[in-house]
C-alpha cells in the first residue's frame, strides 16, 4: 500500500507517492509560486497521475525541516490534516536526512547544506550503512565557512546537497578538494526521498502522531533569543549590585 | 430546515481555534486555545511564535471541537477558515490545515474574512437578528462601519485612515507602563477615572465622514504624558485612562449613530475584540436607546478570536455559492470591502 510524502523545506515544493516496490509518482516543482497555493493542487494531481485514490493512502511522510520555518508549517499542516482526516500514520523525516538519500553510496558521506539565514546553514553528516542513511553527525547551525572546514576535515568524498549549494556555492573557488557538488536534480530536496526515509520508519513502526508533532527548527524565534539576552544582562547587573551590597 | 455540519477553523493571530455549527447559528463547539499568557513577557504577539503555537495545537483543537460536538469527520459538510486578515504565518497553518482537511473529506472549502466573521458573532449571540443593520467594527487593527444589507452583501461606510481604535488602546497603554494586552487595563483604570479631566482632541468631525483617524488622539496622550513628567507633575493615570477611552467612545458613537440615521436602518451592532470592553459597550447601549435604535453586541467569549463566528460566516457564504478552491492563499492585508 502506498504512502504519501511531502518536502516544502525549501523553495523546491515536492510531492510523491511510493510503495515498498517503487515510486508511483513525484512532482517536484521551483518556481516563484507559494507553497500555500500549490501544494494541495500537487498532491491532487500527483495522486491522480499515479493512479492512487486517497483512501489507499498507508500513511503520510513530511519533511520535518530544518529550512524554511513557513515552509515547513504549510508541509507539516497539510500533512496532519490528512493523516487525521484518513486516521493513518503521520511519520516525520528531517529534511537533512532526506536530503541524504540522494547518495546511497558505501564509502563517502553527504553533508547538507540548508539556509539558516544571515550567512549560516544547518548541516550534520550522513552516510550509508547496511541499505540505510545513518547520521554520523548531529544537525546544527554553522557559519558558511565553519561547514565547508567540516567538509574538509573529512578523510572522504563529500557529496553537498541543500538549497545553499545552489545559492552560494556553486561559483566558490576554494572549495575543498574532496567537495563534490553533484547535478542539479541531486541537490534540492525531493519528496521521493522523503518517501523512502518514511518507508524505511514505517517497516521499524517507527511512526509519529499528529497531535503533537513539531518542525524541527534548530534555531528558536529572534524575540526568544533577544529576550533571554535581556533577562541575563538584568540578572548580571543586578547581581554585581548585590555583591556590591555585601 | 437545514442542518448543513460547518467545520470552522481560526488562527490569524494569537488563539487557536476550531467549532463545529449546525447550519448557522447551533454552536455545537468553539474550542479556543489562547496564547496570551506566552506572549505577555514580550509585550505583544510575537509572529514567529504564535505560528508555532498554532501548528502544535491545531489538530488538538480540531479533534477537541468535533469531540464535544459529538460530531464525526463523515458528518462534516463543509470547512471554513479565515484567509485573512493576520499574522500571515498564523493564518498558513489553519489555511494549509483546513484545505488538505477539504481535500481528505471531499467536502467544500469557504475562504473567511475575519472582519466578517466578527460581525456574524451576532448573528450567534442574537438568534433573531437579521439584516439590514449598521455594524460597528473595532478590533486590535481594525476600526470599521459597515452597513450589512444582506447576509451576503455589504457597503464599507468608511474607516480608519491610521491606528486603528484597539492599537491606540494598546500603545497608550504601553506608554503608561500596564500589561499586556492594554486594551482591558485601561478599561479597568478608567472606572476609577474622571473622564472630563482632560481635553484629548477628536479628528475627522464634520458631518457625513464616516472615516476614523486615531493616531493624533495617541500623540496628544503621549505628548501630555511626557510634558507632565517633564514639569514633574504627578498624572493620574485613572484620569488619563478614562479621558483617553472616553474621547475615543465619543468618536464612536457619533460616527455610528449617525450612520445609522443616514442610511435608515433600526439596528446597530458592535463587533470585534475591543467589544469586549465595558464603558463601550454600556454607553452604545444607553446611546441608541435615547435614539430608539436596537443595538446588540455578541457574547464575550464571541468578542474575542474564535471559530464559531467563521463558522457562522462561512455557512452564509455558502449560501451565495461563495466558495474557495484549493490554491487558496492567506491574505495578510485583507481588508473589509462592498460585497
Amino acid at each position: 500500500m502506498p504512502i504519501l510524502a511531502i518536502d516544502t523545506a525549501t523553495m523546491v515544493s515536492s510531492v510523491a507517492v511510493a510503495d515498498e516496490k517503487k515510486l508511483l509518482g513525484e512532482l517536484t516543482v521551483q518556481t516563484r509560486l507559494t507553497h500555500s497555493e500549490t501544494l494541495l493542487p500537487h498532491i491532487q494531481q500527483v495522486l491522480k497521475m499515479a493512479g492512487v485514490g486517497k483512501n489507499q493512502l498507508k500513511a503520510v511522510a513530511v519533511s520535518l525541516g530544518p529550512g524554511s520555518f513557513t515552509g515547513l508549517r504549510i508541509g507539516l499542516g497539510a500533512a496532519k490534516a490528512i493523516a487525521y482526516g484518513l486516521n493513518i500514520p503521520i511519520i516525520g523525516v528531517p529534511t537533512t536526512e532526506a536530503l541524504a538519500w540522494h547518495y546511497p553510496v558505501p564509502g563517502i558521506v553527504t553533508i547538507p547544506f540548508i539556509d539558516a539565514q544571515k550567512g549560516n546553514v544547518y548541516s550534520g553528516i550522513y552516510a550509508w550503512q547496511e541499505s540505510k542513511i545513518v547520521e554520523l553527525s548531529p544537525v546544527q547551525v554553522y557559519t558558511l565557512d565553519e561547514a565547508l572546514e567540516l567538509c574538509g576535515q573529512q578523510d572522504t568524498t563529500v557529496m553537498a546537497v541543500g538549497d545553499m549549494v545552489q545559492k552560494k556555492l556553486a561559483n566558490r573557488q576554494d572549495l575543498p578538494a574532496n567537495f563534490q557538488i553533484p547535478p542539479q536534480h541531486m541537490v534540492m530536496p525531493r519528496a521521493a526521498n522523503v518517501a523512502m526515509a518514511g518507508l524505511s520508519r514505517l517497516a521499524q513502526a517507527k511512526v509519529d502522531s499528529v497531535m503533537n508533532l513539531e518542525p524541527i527548527y534548530i534555531r528558536r524565534s529572534e524575540a526568544e533569543v533577544l529576550w533571554e539576552k535581556r533577562q541575563a544582562a538584568l540578572k548580571e547587573a543586578t547581581g554585581t549590585s548585590d555583591e556590591a551590597e555585601k | 430546515m437545514d442542518e448543513k455540519i460547518t467545520l470552522a477553523i481560526e488562527s490569524s493571530c494569537d488563539e487557536t481555534s476550531a467549532a463545529i455549527l449546525r447550519g448557522g447559528r447551533q454552536v455545537l463547539s468553539n474550542i479556543i486555545s489562547t496564547q496570551i499568557p506566552i506572549h505577555q513577557k514580550f509585550g505583544g504577539v510575537v509572529p514567529e511564535i504564535a505560528s508555532r503555537k498554532h501548528i502544535v495545537n491545531i489538530m488538538p483543537v480540531i479533534d477537541e471541537a468535533l469531540a464535544k460536538a459529538g460530531v464525526e469527520l463523515a458528518d462534516i459538510d463543509q470547512i471554513a477558515v479565515t484567509y485573512g486578515p493576520g499574522l500571515v504565518g498564523a493564518l498558513l497553518v489553519g489555511v494549509s490545515a483546513a484545505k488538505a482537511l477539504a481535500f481528505t473529506l471531499d467536502v467544500p472549502l469557504i475562504g473567511v474574512n475575519h472582519l466578517e466573521g466578527h460581525i456574524f458573532a451576532n448573528f450567534i449571540s442574537h438568534q433573531d437578528l437579521k439584516p439590514p443593520f449598521m455594524a460597528l467594527v473595532v478590533s486590535g487593527g481594525h476600526t470599521s462601519l459597515v452597513h450589512v444589507k444582506d447576509y451576503n452583501s455589504f457597503s464599507l461606510m468608511g474607516q480608519t485612515r491610521d491606528d486603528a481604535a484597539g492599537e491606540a488602546f494598546d500603545k497608550v497603554a504601553r506608554v503608561m507602563g500596564l500589561p499586556y494586552p492594554g486594551g482591558p487595563q485601561i478599561d479597568k483604570l478608567a472606572q476609577e477615572g474622571n473622564p472630563n479631566a482632560i481635553d484629548f482632541p477628536k479628528a475627522l468631525q464634520e458631518k457625513g465622514n464616516y472615516e476614523f483617524s486615531f493616531s493624533g488622539l495617541k500623540s496628544a496622550v503621549l505628548n501630555y504624558l511626557n510634558s507632565m513628567k517633564c514639569k514633574k507633575i504627578e498624572i493620574d493615570k485613572a484620569d488619563v485612562a478614562a479621558s483617553f477611552q472616553n474621547t475615543v467612545i465619543e468618536v464612536l458613537i457619533a460616527k455610528a449613530l449617525s450612520a445609522v440615521k443616514e442610511v435608515g436602518c433600526n439596528t446597530l451592532v458592535l463587533a470585534g475584540g475591543v467589544a469586549a470592553n465595558s464603558s463601550l459597550e454600556s454607553r452604545l447601549r444607553a446611546a441608541t436607546e435615547k435614539a430608539g435604535i436596537r443595538f446588540c453586541y455578541p457574547d464575550k467569549i464571541l468578542c474575542t478570536d474564535n471559530a464559531a463566528m467563521i463558522g457562522c460566516r462561512g455557512y452564509y457564504q455558502s449560501l451565495a455559492s461563495n466558495f474557495a478552491d484549493l490554491y487558496l492563499n492567506a491574505v495578510p492585508g485583507l481588508e473589509l470591502q462592498d460585497l
